[in-house]
């Protein structure tokens, strides 16, 4: 639980990736929200990596649920990718493991 | 009067008379068939006096109508009804005297003749117990055209006599067998009511008692335990008293028990039972009930209350909570829905009981209510859960019980709570990584498997972002503390905060076919626990929220 916890915005082939790192929660989940449909208005296709996210709460989900239903109202592509283990697990959780476009890596997201 | 008939009104009573009168008597008192007897008599009288007709009258029903219960003659008027008063034999019994009419035509009350059959004389004796008269017996027409005299009179009126007591006796009887047949049903009605109740089981944390006012009780309770573990139980009380309200208390318990044993929510299985029993019940009749489960692992009680008194929870420092939300009582409205409570029991108890236990009277005279109930129990409270009711039941008996009264307790002491850990925090989003620390260091001490801690850690984040984000709505001024203890194979985290009091009724998991974001934060409490619920804080303002989860420790684990 030692990783610091933010989020960075990077170009990768073609896509705006959202990298998401450490324990997504109350206290900053708005900030991951802002990234996400900031990424939506620069590029057809986003996609959030979730590779270093150690745990996700259910305001961390909102911010994912808004912008899947923000990018499929606008006919974007929005994927979540390499997602960890933590955030599979409240996924299925909350039943939502199935609503969004999940890919183990961006390449794959790529190929969809 | 003929010089015959002048010499035997002189004779006074012969020795013919004594021995007829031996034998009626004789065969009132050994006969077990009073009216076979009675049609002998009537015949034996008319041939005895000589008369050509004679017929036994009884007072019969409430406006005193007379009927023929047994005649002899050449018409049959068994079942003849006279009005009260009516006739010579009405006169008779009006009277209390014997009329001698020797010759009807000249008598304004003679009401007519029956069947052909034509009254000349009638000589008629009022039947008379000490309580006043119950019939009359007649003689009509006496042969050979001879007229009925003062010596018949005396004759008929001697007869009289054993065929009022043999009467008198038969009705007597009649009362008391049916008097006893009456007392045996009820006391097979309070034997199946008994036999409805559940039976002793040691160590059972739901004990109940049932006092009847009467022979036979409107009231009842059950508990019984359900295949998960938890123990179902339920307590009525029948509108009305006697034998109808005892039937309608067999079916409503019957009804409990079947809808209840699929641990059906409480709020559902008394709609259930509420459906069911509105179908048949008529007459204004209704049943109160209060019908739920405890969890012996958790400790929590579920219920919910069709007009019963308020389920009453005694803390264990003392403290009461009455527990008011309720419904209608079952079969009087169909389909409605009832309220679902629920409370943690932990090392407290919960009273139910039926309104005979508050309405006794006190020494004023007032109806003791629910204060006056918890002074009785708070002055027994060092006795065991039985002990404690049949003391009650003493107290409650000593004060002139006017009502069926049942009681029930629900108290659990076999599992004691131990305190595991706990943090204080601010209203602080950035808190709720400590609460994380704290909860997940705890269950990685028991060694909880990885993913129940994760989903555990997820569930207390979220209760206490919710405190944060709805009770306070972000004051960073607000202070929250989360505790957790273990009872038995339980896991208890008890959020306690100082905001206002929340809408408990408002706070439920959300429908998650919609996709959307937010408000899932209860959903992950739900799915996670296996129970939780709000409680009244002991002291000061604020919220309790306690989250309950069952684990299979392994045995380094064990605390006990």
């Amino acid at each position: 639980m030692a990783e610091k916890n933010g989020c960075t915005t990077v170009e990768e082939g073609g896509f705006q990736v959202v990298k998401v790192q450490g324990e997504v929660d109350l206290s900053w989940s708005q900030k991951l929200r802002k990234s996400i449909l900031d990424a939506l208005g620069k590029s057809q296709k986003v996609a959030v990596d979730l590779s270093q996210v150690t745990y996700i709460d259910s305001s961390g989900i909102a911010a994912l649920v808004e912008g899947f239903q923000s990018a499929r109202g606008k006919g974007q592509h929005f994927s979540l990718v390499s997602v960890s283990q933590p955030v599979i697990a409240v996924l299925e959780l909350a039943r939502l493991d199935r609503v969004f476009p999940i890919f183990e890596s961006l390449d794959l997201a790529a190929q969809s | 009067m003929s010089s015959a008939a002048t010499a035997r009104a002189n004779q006074g009573i012969g020795s013919d008379e004594v021995a007829v009168l031996a034998d009626f008597s004789q065969a009132f008192a050994t006969t077990l068939d009073v009216t076979q007897t009675v049609r002998q008599a009537v015949e034996q009288i008319a041939a005895h006096m000589n008369a050509e007709a004679a017929a036994l009258f009884l007072i019969d029903g409430p406006k005193g109508e007379l009927v023929c219960r047994a005649c002899f003659g050449p018409v049959d008027v068994t079942g003849l009804r006279v009005p009260q008063g009516r006739g010579i034999v009405g006169r008779s019994i009006k009277q209390n005297k014997v009329q001698l009419v020797q010759n009807v035509e000249t008598d304004a009350d003679h009401a007519g003749d029956v069947g052909g059959f034509v009254t000349r004389s009638i000589l008629c004796a009022p039947l008379t117990t000490g309580e006043g008269a119950i019939g009359a017996l007649q003689v009509l027409n006496k042969r050979g055209g001879e007229l009925f005299n003062s010596h018949d009179r005396d004759i008929l009126r001697l007869l009289a006599v054993p065929t009022t007591l043999a009467l008198s006796n038969a009705r007597l009887a009649e009362d008391l067998m049916e008097q006893e047949r009456i007392r045996r049903e009820f006391q097979l009605a309070r034997q199946m009511q008994k036999d409805l109740l559940p039976r002793r089981e040691k160590d059972c944390p739901v004990v109940g008692i049932n006092m009847p006012a009467r022979e036979i009780s409107g009231d009842f309770y059950d508990h019984f335990q359900l295949a998960d573990g938890r123990i179902a139980f339920c307590v009525g009380d029948v509108s009305g008293k006697g034998m109808d309200a005892a039937l309608l208390m067999v079916r409503a318990s019957s009804l409990l028990r079947w809808a209840g044993k699929e641990g059906t929510p409480p709020d559902l299985w008394l709609k259930r039972v509420n459906d069911e029993i509105c179908t048949t019940v008529t007459g204004g009749r209704f049943v109160c009930v209060l019908a739920g489960y405890y969890d012996p692992v958790s400790g929590m009680l579920e219920w919910s209350n069709g007009g019963l008194p308020p389920l009453l929870l005694r803390h264990p420092g003392g403290q009461y909570r009455q527990v008011i939300a309720d419904g209608p009582p079952l079969g009087i409205v169909p389909g409605i829905a009832y309220p679902s409570n629920r409370a943690f029991l932990g090392n407290g108890s919960a009273y139910i009981y039926s309104d005979g236990a508050t309405d006794v009277r006190g020494e004023k005279g007032e109806p003791i209510g629910i204060e006056g109930f918890q002074s009785l129990i708070d002055g027994l409270v060092d006795l065991s859960p039985r002990a404690r009711l049949r003391g009650l039941v003493s107290q409650l008996r000593h004060m002139k019980l006017a009502d069926d009264t049942t009681l029930m307790l629900v108290e659990d002491l076999s599992t004691q709570a131990h305190y595991l850990g706990g943090i204080s925090i601010h209203c602080d989003a950035e808190c709720l990584r400590l609460v994380r620390k704290t909860v997940d260091k705890q269950l990685r001490e028991l060694a909880v498997p990885v993913e129940v801690r994760q989903r555990l850690v997820l569930a207390i984040d979220e209760a206490t972002a919710n405190v944060i984000r709805h009770a306070y709505k972000g004051d960073p001024g607000g202070r929250m503390s989360l505790d957790i203890w273990r009872r038995g194979e339980a896991l208890e985290f008890v959020l306690r905060d100082w905001a206002e009091a929340i809408n408990k009724e408002a706070i439920k998991p959300r429908d998650l076919s919609h996709c959307r974001p937010g408000g899932l934060g209860v959903n992950l409490i739900d799915m996670v626990m296996d129970s939780w619920g709000f409680e009244q804080p002991e002291s000061g303002n604020g919220n309790v929220l306690r989250m309950i989860k069952h684990l299979e420790f392994r045995p380094e684990s064990n605390l006990n």
